[in-house]
């Protein structure tokens, strides 16, 4: 928590707020999501595979009576090494009232960013719309992509969620 | 009062919708000609609880209208006024309005205050008819034991805050006025307005009985005192006037050694506003014992303090009797056996029936022999005990909550089974307590769950209990004379079954009150019983719950339907079965009705309820005889929750198929598979060629060419579509606990939910309608292309 002294940065009021964020790593790429969405982290376990699904969609658990869908970014995103270990890690989200699982390479760290700390990120095409993106914020001379995780769970392209389009 | 209490409205509207629905099935359940006493009082008791609470609550619509309508019974049951056909036409008017006030207190639409008003000025028309007659045609003899010398009552009370508000006292006051002269001596005149110490005396021919319960209303318990003026009453001998034939009448204060034992019973005070009443016949019936007693006593309606007792209460109610007559007996009473005698006192005082105890009284007086009546007064008092004792041993609890605890069980059912597997391949060095133990536990938990899923059943009753009230008004409008016969009420399915199918239920019985059964003269004119009869069943069969609605009607007129599918351009002929053609009015749109009445006849109904019933994962099915009658049969599966399934090995998925639409499965021997033009693949079984469907292939598990001799065929049919489902083992059969997939992910086509395996892993549940669909797809496309 050593960033905590990175809190007291000038700014409106709204960008001295510090927030919370999970950091986890995808490749070489370090992301940082809003810890309010995240439910829980455990380790990774065999899904039950759902017939026809998009190769991210790895399958279904049982998370406690809970059916989760567990969505491998990796492989969404094309990025890291895609093999399961026994520490391979899902962290299971919650949004928008849904309970996901994301495989993702690791997860390091809790770290608290200011509004002021997160800078927009430059428009780019690729595989991960900058639309989810909220900003690029600088840690210990890391960069972490901060990511609006509930808009690119929820998004079509995820195929997560029914909706009138599909 | 910072007390919030919007937090127990939502109890409040559940419990007033009971009591509405209570209210209803007795009215209809009663004979008109010879009411019986004890459902006039539970119909009384149901308004006034609804009454009670509304005004508890602020709702004074509700209460207002309740009081008139309280008022009314309350003459009904005191045989002050005869009870007559249109009385219970608008005493279930009254419960309708109420129920839409209900509603509209929750949001939920808007109540005509003309109909309230309406309905309202029908009830006090009724009610302020003059009882003189009646009194004649009264069923119960010695009823006219109501002394017509005035007495004085001093009414003490300090109403609640929300009474007061609610505009309680004043209706009291003014309820009071009309039994008689109403001096106010004291009138409280500190803020809130009202609310103080209220005293008030009363000239009144009546009873405290008549009023005690009113103020109840206004005054919290103990909050208020009924005391009767000591202007006759001074001496024992007359207020023991009751026993004033018994020359051996003891000589000491009786009135002591007569209420001391009251208070043995669990709670004195309550059951003293009913001693006092118990009294009321008596010329000159209060005793000063009466009135210190009266200071705590809070009201009527206890009969549920008086349950504990109540087995003691039968044993001991011959002495009660007892008391009343020979003097012997009295004496034994009230030496050693003082305690017994309490009890037989309190066995009276659930009663609320006061009129029924003159009556006891006067043949016992009479030396009439007086056991036939003990023995019928004893079986009322058990039955009435009966299902109070069962209403009251339940409590309300969300269904969130027991869903929870089904998903918690589930759960540790799971856990159970991981902990057996691991046990089992720990093999010999697996202690043996260790495994008595977990065979214990597997036993327990499977107990556990039965009885946990047994909550979310509740009895088939939750809905026919609706259907008197519908057959009774839809048979009035057509002008047709229906009688509704339900058998197996007790039958239980899932909650989430009773909600949905009432509906679809409630379409078949009109459509058969509309369809089914002719005109009086019709029937007559066919040599049937003028009186059509609407027969509802429902029983267990298999795994499923079969609910038959019958009619002893006309039936469906087979060439009518054929001429009106002709017209409607449907692909019909004169070969087609019966069932497939009187299947046709669930068509969409189809209706061989003449003319369109507000019942039926729109053609809009029957495929709603097909549609419905589908949806449940049940079926429906069609008999009919000309001038015979018709039966639907509705078939569904015990409950949404829970499924049978055949547990089916696909590469290295497990998936569950639902057992409902297993016909059969079987080996396929080497050219038992023919193809269809070079693709589609059919397999001939029992002289039917059915489609092909090859699960890996379809949910691209595995490539590569199949060997069909390597699995196993399962033929399968879902709504009267065949398929053979290829796949590579059978597992074996379980009950799965169904869960939703849609929940956290979408829907998948072909698979209609997921289950949660011994083994802690989840297994898909195979959608057998969408697969026997891909079969045919396939089928189309190869044949097209």
């Amino acid at each position: 928590m050593e960033l905590m002294t990175h809190t007291g940065v000038v700014g409106g009021e709204e960008e001295q707020i510090a927030s919370e964020y999970l950091t986890f790593t995808l490749g070489s790429e370090e992301y940082a999501i809003d810890i309010l969405k995240v439910q829980e982290i455990r380790g990774y376990e065999v899904p039950t595979l759902i017939a026809n699904a998009p190769a991210f969609i790895k399958g279904v658990i049982n998370l406690r009576g809970i059916i989760v869908p567990i969505v491998d970014l990796r492989i969404k995103f094309n990025l890291g090494k895609i093999e399961y270990t026994p520490f391979t890690v899902v962290v299971i989200l919650n949004i928008a009232g849904r309970v996901i699982g994301v495989v993702v390479d690791s997860v390091s760290d809790v770290i608290s960013l200011t509004g002021a700390q997160v800078r927009q990120a430059p428009d780019f095409s690729g595989s991960f719309d900058t639309k989810y993106i909220l900003g690029l914020a600088t840690v210990d001379g890391r960069m972490m992509i901060v990511t609006d995780i509930e808009r690119l769970m929820t998004s079509a392209d995820m195929e997560l969620i029914d909706s009138a389009t599909v | 009062m910072a007390i919030d209490m919007s937090q127990f409205y939502q109890v409040f509207f559940e419990e007033s919708e009971e009591h509405l629905a209570a209210m209803e099935a007795l009215l209809l359940d009663l004979n008109v000609e010879s009411p019986d006493m004890e459902q006039l009082n539970a119909i009384f008791r149901a308004a006034h609880s609804i009454k009670g609470s509304a005004g508890t609550f602020g709702f004074t619509d509700l209460a207002e209208t309740t009081h008139i309508l309280e008022n009314l019974l309350d003459r009904i049951r005191k045989f002050e006024l005869g009870l007559r056909p249109e009385m219970v036409d608008a005493f279930l008017g009254a419960g309708d309005l109420l129920r839409s006030m209900l509603e509209a207190h929750q949001g939920r639409g808007v109540v005509d205050p003309i109909a309230v008003e309406a309905i309202s000025n029908r009830l006090r028309l009724l009610s302020s008819e003059s009882g003189d007659s009646v009194q004649e045609s009264a069923v119960m003899p010695g009823l006219q034991v109501e002394t017509p010398s005035c007495r004085v009552f001093d009414i003490q009370f300090v109403p609640t805050e929300v009474s007061v508000e609610a505009g309680g006292v004043e209706n009291l006051i003014e309820e009071l006025r009309t039994l008689g002269q109403l001096e106010i001596l004291n009138r409280p005149d500190g803020e809130p307005a009202g609310v103080g110490f209220w005293e008030l005396r009363l000239t009144s021919p009546h009873g405290a009985e008549r009023f005690n319960e009113q103020i109840d209303f206004v005054a919290d318990n103990g909050a208020w005192r009924i005391s009767e003026e000591q202007a006759s009453a001074g001496d024992g001998e007359t207020a023991f006037g009751f026993f004033h034939d018994n020359p051996g009448a003891p000589e000491e204060d009786p009135s002591y050694g007569f209420f001391a034992p009251v208070n043995v019973v669990d709670s004195p005070a309550q059951e003293d506003g009913e001693a006092y009443g118990f009294f009321d016949p008596l010329p000159a019936p209060a005793t000063p014992a009466v009135a210190p007693s009266e200071e705590s006593g809070s009201g009527i309606f206890a009969p549920v303090n008086v349950l504990p007792d109540s087995s003691s209460v039968y044993l001991e109610e011959g002495d009660g009797f007892g008391f009343f007559v020979p003097v012997t007996t009295i004496n034994a009473a009230r030496e050693p056996t003082v305690s017994e005698e309490g009890e037989g006192y309190g066995f009276f005082t659930p009663l609320p029936s006061v009129e029924a105890k003159p009556i006891v009284k006067s043949e016992e007086a009479n030396k009439v022999t007086s056991k036939p009546v003990h023995a019928s007064e004893r079986q009322s008092v058990g039955i009435r005990n009966g299902p109070s004792a069962v209403s009251d041993s339940s409590i309300r609890v969300s269904v969130e909550k027991v869903d929870q605890l089904i998903n918690l069980v589930g759960e540790l059912v799971i856990t159970q089974a991981m902990l057996i597997q691991t046990t089992s391949q720990m093999q010999d060095s697996v202690p043996e307590r260790l495994v008595n133990g977990l065979a214990q536990l597997e036993r327990n938990t499977r107990d556990l769950q039965e009885s946990v899923m047994s909550i979310r059943m509740l009895p088939i009753s939750f809905v026919f209990s609706r259907f008197p009230r519908v057959v009774r008004d839809l048979s009035a409008k057509l002008g047709k004379q229906v009688e509704l016969k339900t058998l197996g009420e007790t039958t239980e399915l899932d909650k989430g079954l009773i909600e949905r199918i009432a509906d679809p239920l409630t379409h078949l019985i009109r459509n058969s009150l509309d369809h089914g059964i002719e005109l009086p003269e019709k029937r007559i004119a066919s040599g049937k019983s003028p009186v059509g009869t609407i027969t509802l069943k429902a029983y267990h069969q298999g795994g499923n719950i079969v609910i038959e609605v019958g009619d002893d009607g006309a039936g469906l007129p087979r060439q009518k339907i054929l001429a009106k599918a002709k017209e409607r351009g449907l692909q019909v002929s004169e070969q087609m079965s019966d069932s497939e053609v009187f299947n046709l009015i669930f068509e969409a749109g189809f209706s061989t009705a003449e003319e369109v009445t507000d019942v039926s006849g729109r053609g809009v109904g029957m495929d709603v309820v097909r549609r419905n019933i589908q949806a449940m994962g049940g079926r429906v099915e069609i008999e009919s005889m000309l001038g015979v009658g018709t039966r639907m049969t509705v078939r569904l599966p015990l409950t949404l929750a829970i499924l049978d399934g055949m547990s089916i090995a696909v590469a290295d998925q497990t998936y569950i198929l639902p057992l409902s639409y297993v016909i059969e499965s079987l080996q396929p021997e080497a050219g038992d598979i023919k193809t269809l033009s070079n693709q589609a693949r059919v397999m001939r079984v029992r002289g039917e060629y059915l489609p092909v469907v090859v699960l890996h292939e379809v949910f691209n598990l595995r490539s590569g060419p199949v060997d069909f001799t390597q699995g196993i065929m399962v033929v399968l049919d879902a709504d009267g579509a065949k398929a053979a489902l290829f796949v590579d083992a059978l597992l074996g059969q379980h009950q799965v606990v169904i869960k939703s997939l849609e929940a956290n992910y979408r829907r998948v086509h072909g698979i209609s939910g997921a289950t949660i395996m011994g083994d802690g892993h989840v297994a898909l549940i195979l959608d057998v309608s969408a697969i026997a669909g891909m079969a045919r797809t396939i089928m189309q496309k190869q044949a097209e292309g």
